[in-house]
């Protein structure tokens, strides 16, 4: 197969020596791989840490060159309903594997993505099909997955890679490459990746393919794309009293840049304390966010309820009672 | 023995003929007028409005005034895809034997049922072959049945006729008819018809046999209400609520809908919050039908979207006019959802690739559109030629 021109998967390390950070996490991994046998896995992280990378590392390492067919990746956030266990999962995991290991692999990614109807369909699963399957997952948090299946896994916590371990790699793909870095985009580049290694990586072939010569400045005008910068916007509108604005703001970030009504709600919670209205204020507002952010899981319309709490900041604008 | 025109109703009698007949529709007119001249700009053209506003009258002068043959295909007709397709399709195409030209005319678009089969799409396929104008007419074009069709059409509303020009009216064809009927009689029968030209005809004509000149204004015909009043109703008169509803065959979502565009339109500040926090409670309860099925929460959603509105303001509410506008919220959601279809099939090619979700690669897809702008990429994740468009875009 031709090497990926996408640098995340070009530069994608296949052997445990090639990883960067998550030292104490690699060794106990590897320790259990050169055993041939593998426990049900949990990686546990924020994105971008090599949560990922890691299980595929496993899997080339334990199948070598028929890893493909013994491996079987799905992405528990594209197909979050119980019907990918029922069928894809126990599909794959019921026959047998051909080799001289007696067991296939099974990746979850985003596993905490699974409804919880899901993960107890997926729980019996993981039991019954011991024998012929492994399951590695992957979630941000483990608390998001339920303690039956934590009990069936080896969790490992992966942190936030730091900026040594970011700067190491960017050097060594400028390298190969043939890139020009300037010393501060190193810096602006681990700031802007927010500790996520695809996140820094791609932002450097994209500011690559505009000019080798890499500069903070590009760097951060690349990054402010993907920003979603719409929600003080809408609130300074709201603030403003400018209703209408605020709302057609509010839907066009909903809509053009893909961001769902519970991560506007989560942004708006978290920006409600930057902005310039009295602390009493803040804390009535906060509480009316609260209260809209538990309808929306409850199945109200999103967009209907943040209307409802864009009204509030009008008032809040005003220092009114809200 | 009567002849035809004497056995003719008032109302087809003194249909209009002509647009200079037509008493105050002047914008509309302009419009018809505009669509005919610059046909095919524009393939066809709806005429909404509430009943007996001159719709249909509009449209047949139209094709008179231009000399033009008129196809008319009515309510009474089946409307379903075979029948459009056998009448219809052939007349969209010939050309009119004795006239200079063909118009079509599709009375009651908004009455195609559902026992029509296909009759809608079928008509937007029409629309898009057709070589003479259509035009359509309907009272409530805003049902979401419609919503396609309304997209591929000019649309032109017919106000509801004031009762001083029906009033007007009346006095012309009681003048000619030579019909006794004092200024009084008159302005209870224009009142009584509310905006509807065709039932105060017919009204005037009924009485005309009889000498009791009693009209009761109570007794109305049995309207259906469209949204427009129903918002009018709620915002500014505080309507009785629990029937409010009642009178229009829009369902209570998406009257929710209607009622979310507008109230910005009639609230400020604190009234604003209210309305808001009302039309909240509202969803909720709409949200919880929904999840457990327990329609005992439809009255709680009807309350919160009626008078819970209707009090976000204090006081008396000071007679006003507001031009209420119809969701916009569908409309862009839909159009956005044609543009994100792209946008998602190349995120789901790239994800495949790079070992994450999909999600994650439509949040950072401006970003990963600078990389894939690259031909091995494009080439790696099999991207169409539409998709390659797309991303250079």
């Amino acid at each position: 197969m031709s090497q990926s021109e996408i640098w995340t998967e070009k530069y994608r390390p296949s052997k445990f020596e090639e990883v960067v950070g998550q030292q104490e996490i690699i060794k106990r991994v590897k320790s259990l791989v050169n055993a041939m046998n593998i426990p049900h896995l949990m990686f546990a992280g924020p994105a971008g840490t090599g949560k990922s990378t890691l299980a595929l590392i496993i899997v080339k390492e334990l199948f070598k060159e028929t890893w493909r067919e013994n491996y079987l990746e799905l992405n528990a956030s594209d197909e979050r309903g119980i019907d990918v266990v029922r069928q894809k999962v126990k599909d794959f995991a019921r026959t047998k594997a051909l080799e001289n290991i007696p067991f296939k692999v099974i990746f979850l990614d985003e596993a905490d993505a699974l409804t919880k109807e899901a993960q107890q369909a997926l729980r019996r699963t993981m039991e019954n099909f011991t024998n012929t399957c492994r399951f590695i997952m992957s979630c941000n948090y483990s608390s998001s997955i339920i303690d039956p299946i934590q009990s069936r896994c080896v969790v490992f916590r992966f942190k936030l890679l730091e900026k040594k371990d970011i700067s190491e790699v960017i050097k060594k793909i400028a390298e190969k490459e043939k890139l020009k870095i300037a010393d501060s985009a190193f810096e602006t580049l681990y700031e802007a990746s927010e500790g996520d290694c695809r996140r820094a990586i791609n932002l450097l072939q994209a500011t690559a393919s505009i000019s080798p010569d890499i500069t903070s400045e590009m760097i951060n005008m690349i990054a402010a794309t993907t920003k979603p910068s719409g929600i003080r916007v809408i609130l300074d509108y709201a603030l403003a009293g400018d209703f209408i604005n605020a709302r057609d703001k509010l839907l066009d970030t909903m809509l053009k840049d893909s961001v769902s009504g519970q991560d506007i709600i989560k942004g708006i919670q978290k920006e409600i304390w930057n902005l310039q209205i009295e602390p009493e204020i803040k804390v009535k507002i906060t509480e009316k966010t609260g209260e809209i952010e538990f309808r929306m899981t409850e199945g109200s319309d999103e967009f209907v309820q943040l209307q409802s709490l864009l009204a509030s900041f009008v008032l809040a604008g005003q220092g009114k009672q809200i | 023995m009567k002849t035809k025109e004497e056995s003719q109703s008032l109302a087809e009698k003194y249909r209009i003929r002509k647009y200079l007949d037509l008493v105050k529709q002047d914008s509309a007119i302009a419009e018809i007028k505009t669509f005919i001249k610059e046909f095919p700009k524009k393939k066809a053209m709806i005429l909404y409005g509430p009943a007996g506003t001159g719709k249909t009258s509009l449209a047949l002068a139209a094709a008179k005034e231009n000399d033009y043959e008129v196809l008319e295909l009515n309510s009474s007709d089946l409307r379903n895809r075979a029948q459009l397709e056998a009448v219809l399709k052939p007349a969209t195409l010939q050309t009119s034997l004795f006239k200079k030209g063909k118009l079509l005319l599709v009375d009651e678009v908004d009455g195609v049922t559902g026992t029509d089969i296909g009759g809608i799409p079928e008509l937007i396929k029409l629309i898009e072959t057709t070589k003479f104008p259509i035009i359509m007419t309907g009272n409530d074009v805003w049902q979401s049945k419609l919503s396609q069709l309304r997209q591929k059409c000019k649309l032109v509303e017919m106000k509801a006729l004031q009762t001083t020009t029906i009033i007007e009216i009346l006095k012309k064809v009681c003048e000619k008819e030579k019909i006794k009927r004092d200024d009084d009689f008159l302005r209870k029968l224009a009142i009584k018809s509310q905006g509807d030209i065709r039932a105060a005809l017919n009204d005037l004509q009924s009485y005309s046999h009889s000498n009791d000149i009693q009209v009761d204004t109570t007794e109305k015909r049995d309207v259906e209400d469209n949204i427009f009043n129903i918002l009018k109703k709620i915002f500014k008169e505080r309507q009785p609520f629990l029937e409010l509803f009642e009178t229009t065959k829009m369902s209570l979502d998406e009257i929710l809908l209607w009622i979310e565009e507008n109230i910005p339109k009639e609230y400020k500040n604190e009234s604003l919050a209210k309305a808001y926090y009302a039309l909240g409670k509202a969803d909720v309860f709409r949200g919880r039908i929904y999840k457990n099925q327990s329609w005992r929460f439809l009255i709680y959603q009807n309350i919160f979207q009626s008078a819970g509105i209707s009090f976000s303001k204090p006081g008396i509410l000071p007679p006003s006019f507001t031009r209420y506008e119809p969701p916009k919220r569908i409309l862009k959601i839909w159009l956005n959802n044609q543009k994100m279809e792209k946008k998602k099939t190349i995120s789901r090619k790239y994800a495949k690739l790079v070992h994450c979700s999909t999600k994650r690669a439509m949040r950072d897809f401006p970003m990963l559109k600078i990389i894939i702008q690259k031909q091995e990429i494009q080439d790696q994740m099999r991207l169409s030629e539409e998709e390659v468009d797309f991303i250079k875009k």
